[in-house]
């Protein structure tokens, strides 16, 4: 019976070691694209200057319904 | 449907971490790209913006296998419809049938969907975005998805936007498009089918309204006796809208463009082109289509020389359905109504040759009738 307590303890011991859920979460949280993708004024910032050399994507000469 | 600012259409929400499913995919396993790069333009380098199109399998498949693997021959990736109806018209091989392709590429390729393009941001062919900070939705919103892309025709339709139309009768009990096309169908069963009608687990009518041929039901002998002889749009659609010609081109600055005629309100009742044991229907409500015999002049003359293979008016399901309508308000509200339905004289001269297999001659318009039910 003891030994089975051990076991059990170890196991419990052991599951607490996997690195889980909000830790990976906690790395994602600090890579770059979290870093500028979470930040409205970082995307406004980008986006603008992004619109600046980009010309438009759509063309103006589109008439009717599709 | 609301534009989105630049920014907004990428903005990520960090609570998408405690998506207890997604949240522990980092993003560049999906995207790709270099998550450690503080310049976010040497960052991006391989990123792709949507990684489920045209293969789920890498992003979604781990999981999803079943839906990413099927989903490839979906409709709304494989966009049969055009290939198989303007192969008809083209039937053309070598130069010309080659400049086709490319021009569908430019053209009406770009209107697909994918899995991302459903579940996590609006669909490209309107302009993209995330439809909630990258969430993503078990269930597509409605007018952000669905409409975003079926909008000119099903969504007003069935949203009641067209001057002088009312809602579906669906939609006034709120329902989605969800409620009949459900994910199976959306997602596809693997098979390859050319049109919507061959898929075999399409909506229909009598799913739900299958008691309408009970004996106790409601105008039980108006159902009866019309049952496989029209459908159910026939008598419950309200008109709809019809699009004319579609051409297409590119702008001096290499940007894709269409454009189509005024499109026009009507109804139509013509002979079912789809005819088959599943569809056995003589009558039903027919629309005309955007094409022209010149569409892809632009890129090459006489593309569709065989145009007159296919039919302009195609078997119309309106999404506008009302309990009731004006051509059931009585028999003869239907019956010796010739301006109810495609006659010849309706059709333009040089469409009359493609159309003939749906225009009704004058000696199939249901005669008047002296009887009416109780």
């Amino acid at each position: 019976m003891n030994y089975l307590r051990l076991i059990a303890l170890i196991l419990i011991f052991s599951l607490s070691l996997i690195p889980t859920f909000p830790f990976t979460s906690q790395a994602y949280e600090d890579t770059q694209c979290f870093q500028c993708h979470t930040s409205a004024k970082k995307l406004i910032e980008i986006t603008r200057e992004i619109a600046e050399t980009r010309p438009a994507q759509q063309s103006s000469e589109t008439e009717g319904e599709g | 449907m609301e534009p989105l600012a630049p920014h907004e259409k990428i903005f990520v929400d960090m609570d998408i971490l405690d998506d207890e499913n997604h949240g522990g995919i980092a993003c560049h396993e999906c995207h790709g790209g270099n998550p450690d790069d503080p310049n976010w333009k040497t960052a991006h380098k391989g990123v792709k913006r949507d990684p489920t199109y045209p293969d789920a399998t890498a992003a979604c498949g781990d999981c999803h296998d079943e839906i990413s693997e099927h989903y490839q021959k979906s409709l709304h990736a494989t966009l049969k419809p055009y290939e198989s109806v303007i192969g008809k018209r083209c039937n053309s091989k070598g130069v010309i049938g080659e400049k086709v392709e490319g021009a569908m590429g430019a053209h009406c390729s770009q209107c697909h969907s994918s899995c991302g393009q459903c579940h996590i941001s609006r669909p490209d062919s309107v302009g993209g975005g995330f439809l909630e900070s990258h969430f993503f939705k078990r269930k597509p919103p409605m007018q952000e998805v669905c409409t975003a892309c079926h909008g000119s025709r099903i969504g007003k339709e069935y949203l009641g936007e067209h001057e002088g139309t009312s809602p579906s009768v669906h939609r006034q009990k709120y329902m989605s498009c969800d409620k009949c096309h459900t994910g199976e169908e959306m997602h596809g069963d693997g098979k390859e089918y050319a049109n919507r009608f061959e898929v075999e687990n399409r909506p229909s009518c009598v799913d739900c309204h299958e008691s309408i041929y009970d004996k106790k039901a409601k105008n039980v002998i108006t159902h009866r006796i019309h049952k496989d002889k029209t459908s159910c749009h026939v008598c419950h659609s309200q008109p709809y809208n019809n699009c004319a010609s579609c051409h297409v081109g590119k702008d001096k600055n290499g940007l894709a463009f269409y454009k189509t005629k005024a499109s026009w309100f009507t109804f139509k009742i013509g002979l079912n082109p789809l005819r088959s044991e599943k569809r056995p229907e003589k009558f039903v409500t027919l629309r005309h289509v955007p094409v022209h015999s010149e569409t892809f002049d632009f890129y090459v003359k006489d593309a569709l020389k065989n145009f007159n293979a296919v039919p302009t008016w195609k078997v119309a399901t309106p999404h506008n359905i009302q309990l009731k309508t004006p051509q059931n308000a009585s028999c003869n509200a239907c019956h010796g109504n010739e301006s109810l339905f495609l006659l010849d004289k309706d059709v333009e001269g040089k469409e009359k040759a493609p159309n003939k297999g749906v225009i009704v001659p004058a000696n199939l318009i249901p005669r008047e009738q002296k009887w009416q039910p109780k």
